[in-house]
C-alpha cells in the first residue's frame, strides 16, 4: 500500500504504524516515549501528526496509529509545533535537571514562564523503564498513583522482592531519573542494595547475583561464560574464533 | 403484582432515591408500614418504595394513588395524620402539599407542577411509579415486552431500527448508537461482549444512579436486545462503587430476570442465549472512559488507550463490544416497542429523543429532570427549576460536568442538544448542569474544576497530566491576585493544546472549564489580575466583606451565624465586621435578607 509522508510517496504494509513507517524512510517524527523495541505507548504526544483521510483530517499520534488506508501524513504543521514546544515546556520543569531535557526545551525554543520547577525531579514518566522491566519478566516497578501525582515506583515505595537488580530501567531512561549508585561493596537501586559480581578476566563489577541467576534460569547460560562481562565475553568469543579458524 | 386500584384501595408510594433517603425517607417508609400494621384503616392499602422522583428539592416525597396526592418533605412524625386523615377520610393534609411559590396556592399533585408539567419522561418513565425489587411491577408497564418483539425480528431489523431512531450515546461523546451495533455487528468474531456503562462520576450528577437504582430491568432489556443485536452472549454492569443501592437493585433484577427466562441459555425459548455480570467499579472517575472501563474489567490499571481502532472492532479482551451508557440502554425499549418513528419526533435535527439533566447549584428546584432534547437552557433553568434563589441575578450554567464549559447568561437561549453545547464552547456530557448566579466567581470555578481533574486524570499522557498541573498552579495564583496577563495566553495555549494533543476525552475536555470562562468572563480574570479584586466576593485573598449602613436592619442574623464571631452590634442598629477576625468564608452574606452583606 503507497501513503504519502511530507509528500514523500512511501510503501507501507498495513497496520504498520506511521511512525513505524516514517522512521523506516528516514522521515524524522520526535518522540519521548517510543523505542523500537518495545512499539508505542502513545503517552508523551510529541509524535501527533495531522492525517487526511478520504473522509476526515485528524491530529492522531503517529506512534498507535495503524495504517489501514491511503492516507496522506504531515508530520510538521504549526498547530502541531505549537503542541509539541507546549509538552516540552510542561516537561522540561519536572525534569530541569535532566540535559536531554535542557537540550530539548532550548531546540524548541520554549517560551520562559512563571510555572514553579521541581528542582529534584528528573523524570517525565515516558514509562521506557516500566517496559523494559517487563520486558525483562520482572515488572518490579510501574506508574503508581494518578493524575499529578502519577509516578514511577516499586510496590508500595519498598524494595521489591522480584527486582533483579540489572538496572535495564536505568539505562533506557533518557533523563537519568533513576537513582543507582555502584560501589565494590554492591548495587543499590530502587530502595535495595545487591551483591555484584566481578567479572573473573578484568575484575570490573558487571552484575548482580539475581541477576545472573535469572539469566541461568530463562537462558541456560550459566557455569564458566556467565563470570565474563560483557566485554570480555566478547574477547572471549573472539579469541575462541581466531583458535578455530587456525 | 401491583393490584387494580379502585375507591376502596390505595396505594401510597415512598420515594427512596438517594436524596429523600439522606433526607429520612426511609424512617417515614417503616413508620407507614408500622402505623397501617398496627391501626386499622378502612381501605385497603398498598405501600412501596420506588426510585428517585426527581424533586430531590422537596423530598421525602409520598404519594398517594388513585388520588393523586403527593405530600412533600414528609417525616415520621406526619404518618399518622397522613393515616388517619387522608387514607382513612380523604383528606387533604394542607402543610404537606406544596406552595406553588407565584400563586401561592397549594398544590395537590406533583402533576399539575412546572417541574413536573414540563417534563417529558422517557428514559425515566418508570421511575418514581415502580417498586425497583419488583420485576412484576416492571412487566406491569410494558417491561420486556419489547424484548419479545425484537426475538420476532433479525438482528439487522432491530439494529436498523435504531439507527432510523436517531438515538446517540448519552454517555457524552454522542456517537449514532445504531450504527455503533452495525460496525460491532459486521466484525468477524466468534465472541462479542456488550457493557453498560455505569460509571457515573460527575460531580453533582446522579441520572445513571436513578435508573440504576430506580428502574434496573429497563438497563438490563435494553442490553438483552443489543445481544440478540449483535449476537453477543455476555454482557457487564459496570457501577461505580460508591453505588451500592444501585449494585443491590441490579443484582436483584439479574435474578429474577434469570429466574423469568429473560437472561440465560434460549431466552424465552428463542436461540438467544445471553447472561449479565455487574462488576463493581474502583472509584476512579477516569474509568468512565470506555477504554479505561474495559482495561479495569480486565483487572488492569484503568488508563485509557488510543481508539484508533474502536472498541466496536477490539475491545474487552480484544473482542468486538458494544459499550453504552446507562441512559443509552434505559432509551432501547422504549424505541422498540413505540417505534423509531415515535422516538424521532421527539428532539432537534441532529439530536433524537429526551436527555435527563440532574438540575443542581443556585437553582430553586434542584433535582433531576428529563425533556425534550432541544429544550431552552431558560425553560429548564426557569421553567422547570425555578428559577434562582434569593432573587439573586443567573451568572452561568456549567453543563456536562466538571470538564464542560460555562454558558454565560446571554446564551440561555441555547437550544440544549449535541452539536450546539459543543458550538458554544461546552458539552452534553452525562448531563450536569450546574447552575451559578453572582456570588459564584469564575476563575474559582474554573480553579475548582480544574484541581478536581488534576487529581482524576489517569496520569498517563503528558498534556492532559502535566496541563493540569500547569493550570491549577496557574489558576490558584490569579485567586491569589498574583497572577499576570501572560498567564491568561499561557493558560489558552496549555488548553489548545491539551484539547488537540491528550490521548482520551477527558484530556480534550478537561481545559474546557478554562477555555469557557476565559472566552466569557475574561473581565473577572483581568479584575482578580489588575485590580486584585474578586468581583463575586469568593477569592478569599481578594475579598473584604463590610455591612452597608443602610440597607442593616441590625436584625443580628449575621452575627449569628458567624463562625468567628467577627460581627458586633447592637440590636436593631446596623452591624460591624471585625476585618482582624473575618476569614471570608461569605456566610453573613448568605444569610442577611437586606442584602446589606457587600464584598470588595
Amino acid at each position: 500500500m503507497k501513503i504519502r509522508i511530507d509528500q514523500q510517496e512511501i510503501d507501507v504494509n498495513p497496520g504498520e504504524t506511521i511512525l513505524e513507517a516514517a522512521r523506516q524512510n528516514g522521515i524524522n517524527i520526535p518522540t519521548l516515549c517510543y523505542h523500537e523495541a518495545f512499539g508505542g505507548q502513545g503517552m508523551c504526544r510529541m509524535c501527533m501528526v495531522e492525517v487526511k483521510t478520504a473522509h476526515s483530517t485528524n491530529l492522531v499520534a503517529s506512534c498507535t496509529y495503524p495504517i489501514n488506508e491511503v492516507i496522506e501524513v504531515h508530520t510538521s504543521t504549526p498547530v502541531i509545533e505549537k503542541a509539541r514546544r507546549t509538552i516540552i515546556a510542561l516537561l522540561y520543569r519536572t525534569a530541569p535537571q535532566s540535559e536531554f531535557m535542557k537540550k530539548l526545551y532550548q531546540e524548541y525554543k520554549c517560551v520562559e514562564n512563571q510555572l514553579e520547577i521541581n528542582e529534584n525531579e528528573r523524570c517525565i514518566l515516558c514509562r521506557l523503564c516500566v517496559r523494559a522491566c517487563e520486558e525483562i519478566g520482572s515488572s518490579a516497578i510501574s506508574a503508581i498513583l494518578r493524575g499529578t501525582e502519577k509516578r514511577i515506583s516499586t510496590p508500595f515505595d519498598e524494595a521489591s522482592t522480584v527486582c533483579i537488580g540489572c538496572a535495564a530501567c536505568a539505562n533506557i531512561c533518557p533523563t537519568g531519573a533513576i537513582e543507582l549508585s555502584q560501589t565494590p561493596a554492591g548495587r543499590t537501586i530502587w530502595n535495595r542494595t545487591f551483591a555484584v559480581v566481578t567479572c573473573q578476566r578484568c575484575g570490573q563489577a558487571f552484575a548482580t547475583r539475581e541477576q545472573l541467576d535469572y539469566i541461568a534460569q530463562h537462558t541456560g547460560i550459566k557455569g564458566s561464560e556467565s563470570k565474563l562481562c560483557d566485554d570480555c565475553r566478547k574477547k572471549n568469543l573472539a579469541a575462541q574464533i581466531e583458535q578455530y579458524a587456525q | 403484582m401491583q393490584p387494580a386500584i379502585n375507591d376502596d384501595k390505595r396505594m401510597i408510594l415512598v420515594c427512596c432515591g438517594t436524596g429523600c433517603l439522606a433526607n429520612g425517607s426511609m424512617e417515614v417508609y417503616r413508620a407507614l408500614q408500622e402505623q397501617l400494621a398496627t391501626t386499622e384503616v378502612q381501605v385497603e392499602t398498598y405501600t412501596k418504595s420506588t426510585g428517585c422522583n426527581g424533586w430531590c428539592e422537596k423530598g421525602p416525597l409520598v404519594k398517594i394513588m388513585p388520588d393523586d396526592i403527593t405530600y412533600c418533605r414528609v417525616t415520621a412524625k406526619d404518618i399518622p395524620e397522613i393515616a388517619a386523615k387522608t387514607l382513612q377520610n380523604g383528606e387533604l393534609i394542607n402543610r404537606l402539599l406544596y406552595r406553588d411559590p407565584k400563586t401561592k396556592q397549594r398544590v395537590k399533585s406533583h402533576h399539575e407542577i412546572d417541574f413536573y408539567k414540563k417534563q417529558h419522561k422517557v428514559a425515566l418513565r418508570n421511575i418514581g411509579e415502580i417498586d425497583p425489587a419488583s420485576i412484576e411491577d416492571y412487566i406491569q408497564r410494558d417491561g420486556y415486552k419489547a424484548l419479545g418483539k425484537v426475538l420476532e425480528m433479525t438482528p439487522l431489523q432491530v439494529i436498523d431500527e435504531i439507527i432510523k431512531s436517531g438515538l446517540r450515546g448519552r454517555g457524552g461523546g454522542g456517537f449514532p448508537t445504531g450504527q455503533k451495533w452495525k460496525a460491532c455487528a459486521a466484525v468477524d468474531a466468534s465472541t462479542r461482549y456488550i457493557i453498560c456503562n455505569g460509571d457515573e462520576g460527575d460531580p453533582g450528577a446522579f441520572m445513571d444512579r436513578s435508573i440504576m437504582e430506580g428502574d434496573p430491568h429497563t438497563v438490563i432489556e435494553g442490553m438483552i436486545i443489543c445481544a440478540h443485536a449483535i449476537g453477543a452472549s455476555s454482557g457487564f454492569i459496570y457501577v461505580r462503587d460508591e453505588y451500592s443501592l444501585a449494585v443491590k437493585n441490579l443484582g436483584i433484577a439479574i435474578n429474577d430476570a434469570r429466574t423469568r427466562g429473560y437472561l440465560g441459555p434460549q431466552i424465552l425459548g428463542s436461540q438467544l442465549s445471553f447472561d449479565i455480570e455487574i462488576v463493581r467499579g474502583g472509584g476512579a472517575f477516569v474509568c468512565g472512559e470506555e477504554t479505561a472501563l474495559m482495561a479495569s474489567i480486565e483487572g488492569n490499571v484503568g488508563e485509557p488507550r488510543d481508539k484508533y481502532i474502536y472498541p466496536t472492532e477490539k475491545g474487552l479482551w480484544g473482542q468486538p463490544t458494544i459499550i453504552n451508557n446507562v441512559e443509552t440502554w434505559a432509551n432501547v425499549p422504549v424505541i422498540m416497542n413505540g417505534g423509531a418513528p415515535a422516538f424521532a419526533a421527539i428532539g432537534t435535527e441532529g439530536s433524537k429523543g429526551t436527555k435527563v439533566f440532574s438540575l443542581v447549584g443556585k437553582v430553586i428546584n434542584t433535582g433531576l429532570v428529563e425533556v425534550p432534547m432541544g429544550t431552552t437552557l431558560r425553560e429548564i433553568i426557569y421553567g422547570i427549576g425555578g428559577g434562582i434563589p434569593g432573587g439573586r441575578k443567573f451568572k452561568a450554567v456549567q453543563t456536562g460536568g466538571p470538564s464542560g464549559g460555562c454558558i454565560p447568561a446571554d446564551m440561555l437561549d441555547l437550544q440544549v442538544d449535541f452539536d450546539n453545547l459543543t458550538k458554544a464552547g461546552s458539552m452534553m456530557g452525562s448531563g450536569g448542569l450546574i447552575v451559578m448566579d453572582e456570588h459564584t466567581c469564575m476563575v474559582e470555578i474554573a480553579r475548582y474544576y480544574v484541581n478536581f481533574l488534576a487529581g482524576e486524570s489517569c496520569g498517563k499522557c503528558a498534556p492532559c497530566r502535566e496541563g493540569l498541573k500547569a493550570m491549577l498552579e496557574i489558576l490558584t495564583g490569579i485567586c491569589k491576585g498574583e497572577g499576570s496577563e501572560a498567564d491568561l495566553d499561557f493558560l489558552r495555549e496549555i488548553g489548545e493544546t491539551m484539547q488537540i494533543a491528550s490521548l482520551c476525552a477527558l484530556g480534550k475536555t478537561a481545559p474546557n472549564p478554562v477555555l469557557s470562562t476565559l472566552n466569557y468572563f475574561r473581565d473577572e480574570y483581568l479584575s482578580h489580575i489588575n485590580e486584585h479584586h474578586c468581583p463575586a466576593g469568593v477569592c478569599r485573598d481578594l475579598t473584604r466583606f463590610y455591612i452597608d449602613v443602610e440597607p442593616c436592619t441590625g436584625c443580628g442574623l449575621c452575627a449569628k451565624n458567624c463562625p468567628m464571631d467577627a460581627i458586633s452590634g447592637d440590636r436593631k442598629e446596623p452591624h460591624v465586621i471585625d476585618q482582624d477576625k473575618c476569614i471570608q468564608c461569605g456566610e453573613c452574606r448568605n444569610q442577611c435578607k437586606f442584602d446589606a452583606v457587600k464584598a470588595r
